[in-house]
């Protein structure tokens, strides 16, 4: 209570400066008042002279006034103002520390931003939508399967009337319907069928006509479509006319009776919307299509009301059902949390905390160095430091001070850093989460916050108080000793815990490259990856059909294949097409592993066969479009695609890997198939199937892989055999191609779906981004250690030359030769650069020991080759080279040091 | 209270007459002044100005508070009061002072 009466008393007083002053005239005033009053009453003096009186009893006023003002603290704030102003002087006066400091500060700042956003961006997001934080979704959890039941239908009725916590219950269906424009051009559109309370919940008003309206659910509604802002923009150039028109969504039609503004993509991803019609409306329990479910919280109610709630709801269905209900277990949570984040406020602040504290970290190392720099700035000025202490500036004012310098330094940096953290989220974060997820949730923003603004405040502050406080309290401590002794010698001195952070740094500078060489390496090896045909000439596309739910699975796949047929002939008679032909995945995809057992009565001596290999499924074309010899026997014919012919093309990769050189023409091998191995029991179910032809080869490896690709083609059909990838050989820029493939495949079937179209050769381009992305950090990093480790040696030979003028001169004087003179300035940082490197050389020992133990990198060579250890070793000369560039300056400094300047220091 | 030399007697003795007379009752700046005046019978001989610096202290270390009033004659008055703490810094300081006074009373007896 005390501190707090006596914060506030001091809060109001130190800024309402104008209202203290005339707070105090106003007492004064009165007390005058009261005095001469009671004067004259008591005394009987004439009013003037019983002011006369009280004025001399008050004693001078002014005086008074400043004892106040001085009491007030305003001298203390004129202090702090004049070493914010010493500290920009000092930036401008000293722009070498300006800069190393400042980037050092800069980048730790701009980690810790970029940390921290992203943190809160999966932890805590939040939806951009009006009183987004009390959107909620809803599901039942199968705790004995531990996964989700979608099929919700049911209980979405029942909770629909029960819940009182939850307003506006809804659910939503993933559609992908083909979009045939004017064009004729098909392409796919992500279509959320949902209920019309979605438009309740995402409170977004549409842009153009109306939203989806509880109307439009009832089967015999017209139907009709809400189309997002981007699909609006380029399928229909904008044109405002749009509502009422009707459009073609796969095979059926449907009126356009709103546009959603920009940015609008509730519930996650979505380009347009249509009414949620389930064929059966009164689903029967835990049956019905598979929907997610969303609701907003009653006004007042919270998310533990909704969770209790839910909890009897979830009891009396699993007493009620107990046949469908007695496993789901239903749950409620913020609607941006499901797909992830923190369960509760504690994971998320465990978790905050954990990547805080590398940002720490990071932030005391660097700041460390930044404290070394301003310390030996700070000891150059020392004598400074001395008078000030000897006319009276306390230490503690001494230590604000630099501590005001290191924060003007830090507030540059902080500025500096956010720029390069804004920069960084935009251009960088979303292509990160792009690169890693399929669907980005349109809450997903990475952009600067104001809570990441606040954040590198903190930092920035935290960062003054190290770089700033700790030489502060190192030059304060010896000031005794400086007064004792003048202005030179004795004082502070480089403790050990320098040293060995210089030593550390070099050798983590040393040891960069190598993280630096490895991934250079990786990033060459799948960007120079030899796929074995000419990649940059084929165009591929997944085709997709929609499956019309009362078809059987087998009429459809059968529908699939003629239309994959179809439009085989179409493509294939279009002008610069050389061929096409079709494959269930791409080369340097992901393939899936086979267990292989091979005929032999005994099998292979060696343990190092492999005994797994990829299998594609292949149409019998596709080693002709690829233009791949067939290297011995044969390759697939038309006839053994129809599933009864039961041939294999092995690859290359097979007949070194797993035949061990062996001929492979003839022999029979069987695949592990549904959990069934091909040697264990249960095998003689699995088919053997005869190698009948060998090919080079075809990249049957996914590209961040390092091993050995080995391949197995099977024969199929595409359509009905697999969901076929259709690849199309062409003459010139295979994505050209793209827009008329799309307007033969509307024109074959309206429902078949062109998606992903790239080029062959691209197929490893999210990879080549991200790692692109981390040698670019790991090389930012570098960059930065090394700039630390030469300030540091910097600052202290300079500090050490400074500190040993007098020592220098006398050497000269006494004649030792400039050799002597150098080379005992040179020891120390000879020494520290020397250590570094060596641990550095051991850090790269050990990593690469590490590394080949690891199965990712199982299959480089060991150890460094002669051309590597080379460049190494010349990078290790260099990093010396130019760690005593920088002790060229302070060198020449003292041998400049006249004999006679020298005594004069005295 | 607040930090102060030992040798500031005088300071020390007007915060403790400011305490004591605010213990009584909350006062104004003059009000305060003519009680210790009365108190003391004039042998505090100071300025009555410096009395607000004194409350400025104090306020600040939270022993007394302050805030708007009107005197008996309608008229506009800053009135400061005693808080707990000052309450409790002045059973402690005039503990203390007793305890001085007695020894220097011992010392006066002997000589």
């Amino acid at each position: 209570m005390r501190l707090f009466h006596a914060a506030r008393a001091r809060l109001r007083l130190l800024f309402a400066r104008r209202a203290a002053e005339a707070r105090m005239d106003e007492e004064f005033r009165f007390h005058l008042d009261m005095e001469a009053d009671r004067l004259a009453r008591a005394e009987g003096l004439a009013p003037a002279e019983a002011r006369r009186r009280a004025v001399v009893a008050f004693g001078l006023a002014e005086r008074h006034r400043d004892a106040m003002r001085d009491g007030r603290g305003l001298a203390w704030l004129g202090g702090l103002s004049l070493d914010l102003k010493l500290g920009f002087r000092m930036l401008v006066k000293y722009p070498g520390l300006t800069i190393v400091g400042g980037l050092a500060m800069a980048f730790a700042i701009c980690v810790g931003a970029v940390v921290f956003e992203t943190v809160r961006l999966f932890l805590a997001p939040a939806l951009p939508l009006p009183q987004g934080d009390r959107i909620v979704h809803l599901r039942n959890w199968d705790v004995e399967a531990n996964r989700k039941e979608p099929r919700a239908l049911h209980d979405l009725q029942v909770w629909r009337q029960a819940m009182r916590s939850v307003t506006d219950l809804g659910a939503w269906q993933d559609v992908t319907r083909n979009l045939v424009g004017r064009d004729g051009e098909a392409r796919p559109l992500r279509i959320a069928a949902i209920t019309a309370s979605g438009f309740r919940v995402a409170a977004t008003p549409p842009l153009l006509g109306r939203a989806v309206v509880p109307a439009d659910e009832r089967a015999d509604a017209p139907p009709v479509v809400v189309l997002g802002h981007e699909v609006w923009r380029l399928r229909f150039a904008g044109d405002s006319g749009v509502v009422g028109r009707t459009i073609q969504l796969g095979d059926a039609y449907a009126t356009v009776v709103g546009v959603m503004p920009s940015g609008f993509a509730f519930p996650v991803t979505h380009d347009a919307w249509m009414p949620l019609r389930p064929e059966a409306p009164d689903a029967a329990p835990r049956a019905g299509p598979a929907v997610t479910m969303f609701g907003r919280l009653a006004p007042g109610a919270t998310l533990d009301d909704a969770r209790a709630e839910l909890a009897v709801l979830g009891r009396r269905a699993a007493r009620e059902q107990p046949a469908t209900h007695r496993h789901l277990q239903p749950q409620v949570m913020p609607y941006a949390q499901m797909f992830g984040g923190a369960k509760s406020a504690a994971e998320t602040g465990l978790v905050v905390v954990l990547t805080q504290v590398f940002t720490l970290m990071l932030l005391v190392l660097v700041c460390g160095n930044v404290a070394l720099l301003l310390f030996a700035r700070a000891a150059t000025r020392e004598s400074e430091i001395v008078v000030r202490s000897a006319l009276g500036a306390s230490r503690r004012r001494i230590v604000l001070q630099l501590f005001a310098e290191a924060l003007v330094l830090g507030g540059v940096a902080a500025a500096a850093g956010l720029g390069a953290a804004h920069l960084v989220l935009r251009h960088w974060g979303l292509g990160f989460v792009k690169a890693n997820f399929a669907d980005v949730p349109f809450w997903f923003d990475p952009r600067l916050s104001p809570a990441t603004a606040l954040y590198a405040g903190v930092l920035t502050v935290l960062g003054a108080a190290i770089a700033g406080g700790l030489p502060g309290r190192k030059v304060t401590r010896d000031i005794g000793t400086g007064l004792r002794s003048g202005t030179s010698g004795g004082g502070a001195r480089f403790g050990g815990v320098w040293t060995a952070v210089i030593v550390a740094q070099v050798a983590v500078t040393v040891a960069f490259p190598g993280i630096v060489m490895v991934e250079a390496r990786e990033q060459q090896r799948v960007r120079s990856y030899d796929v074995g045909f000419a990649a940059d000439e084929y165009l591929a596309v997944r085709l997709d059909l929609e499956a019309p739910p009362s078809a059987s699975p087998a009429a459809h796949r059968a529908r699939f294949a003629t239309l994959v047929e179809t439009l085989r002939q179409r493509v294939a008679a279009e002008p610069g097409v050389v061929g096409v032909t079709f494959a269930d995945r791409l080369p340097r995809t992901n393939y899936d592993d086979h267990a292989v057992a091979l005929d032999e009565a005994a099998p292979a001596a060696s343990s190092s066969a492999s005994r797994f290999t990829k299998v594609a499924l292949v149409d019998p074309s596709y080693f002709g479009v690829l233009g791949a010899p067939i290297l011995a026997g044969r390759g697939f014919r038309a006839a053994d695609a129809a599933g009864d012919a039961r041939v294999v093309v092995v690859d290359q990769g097979f007949v070194d890997r797993v035949l061990q050189g062996r001929n492979p023409i003839g022999r029979r091998v069987r695949l592990g198939e549904g959990g069934v191995a091909p040697d264990g029991p249960g095998a003689d179910s699995l088919p053997w199937l005869e190698i009948v032809g060998l090919v080079r080869d075809l990249g049957m490896i996914g590209a961040a892989e390092t091993t050995r690709g080995i391949g197995l083609y099977r024969p199929a059909a595409p359509g009905d055999g697999f969901a076929p990838q259709m690849v199309i050989h062409t003459q010139g820029e295979p994505m050209a191609l793209v827009p008329r493939v799309r307007a033969l495949a509307a024109a074959v079937d309206p429902t078949l779906r062109v998606v992903e179209p790239q080029r062959l050769d691209g197929v490893a381009d999210d990879l080549l981004w991200m790692m692109g992305m981390w040698l670019r950090t790991t090389l930012t990093m570098t960059g930065i250690a090394l700039l630390l480790s030469l300030s540091g040696i910097y600052a202290v030979l300079t500090y050490t030359v400074a500190r040993r003028t007098r020592e220098i001169g006398v050497r000269v004087a006494l004649g030792a030769p400039r050799r002597t003179v150098v080379a005992a300035i040179f020891r120390r940082p000879l020494t520290q650069v020397g250590l570094g490197i060596a641990g550095g050389a051991a850090l790269i020992a050990v990593g690469a020991h590490v590394l080949a133990r690891t199965y990712q990198f199982q299959h480089w060579p060991r150890g460094f080759s002669l051309g590597q250890v080379a460049l190494l070793v010349g990078y290790a000369a260099g990093m010396l080279g130019v760690c005593l560039l920088a002790c060229v300056v302070p060198t020449r400094r003292a041998l400049r040091v006249q004999p006679m300047t020298a005594m004069r220091v005295e | 209270m607040p930090t102060r030399s030992p040798s500031d007697a005088l300071r020390g003795s007007l915060d403790l007459l400011v305490l004591k007379t605010l213990s009584l009752q909350p006062m104004h700046g003059w009000g305060i002044a003519q009680r210790v005046q009365q108190i003391s019978d004039g042998a505090l001989e100071v300025n009555q100005g410096s009395l607000y610096p004194a409350l400025q202290r104090l306020e600040q270390a939270g022993l007394v508070a302050s805030e708007w009033g009107t005197t008996d004659h309608n008229r506009r008055a800053r009135y400061y009061s005693l808080t707990a703490a000052g309450r409790r810094a002045l059973g402690a300081e005039v503990e203390s002072w007793r305890r001085f006074a007695a020894g220097l009373e011992a010392v006066l007896r002997t000589s």
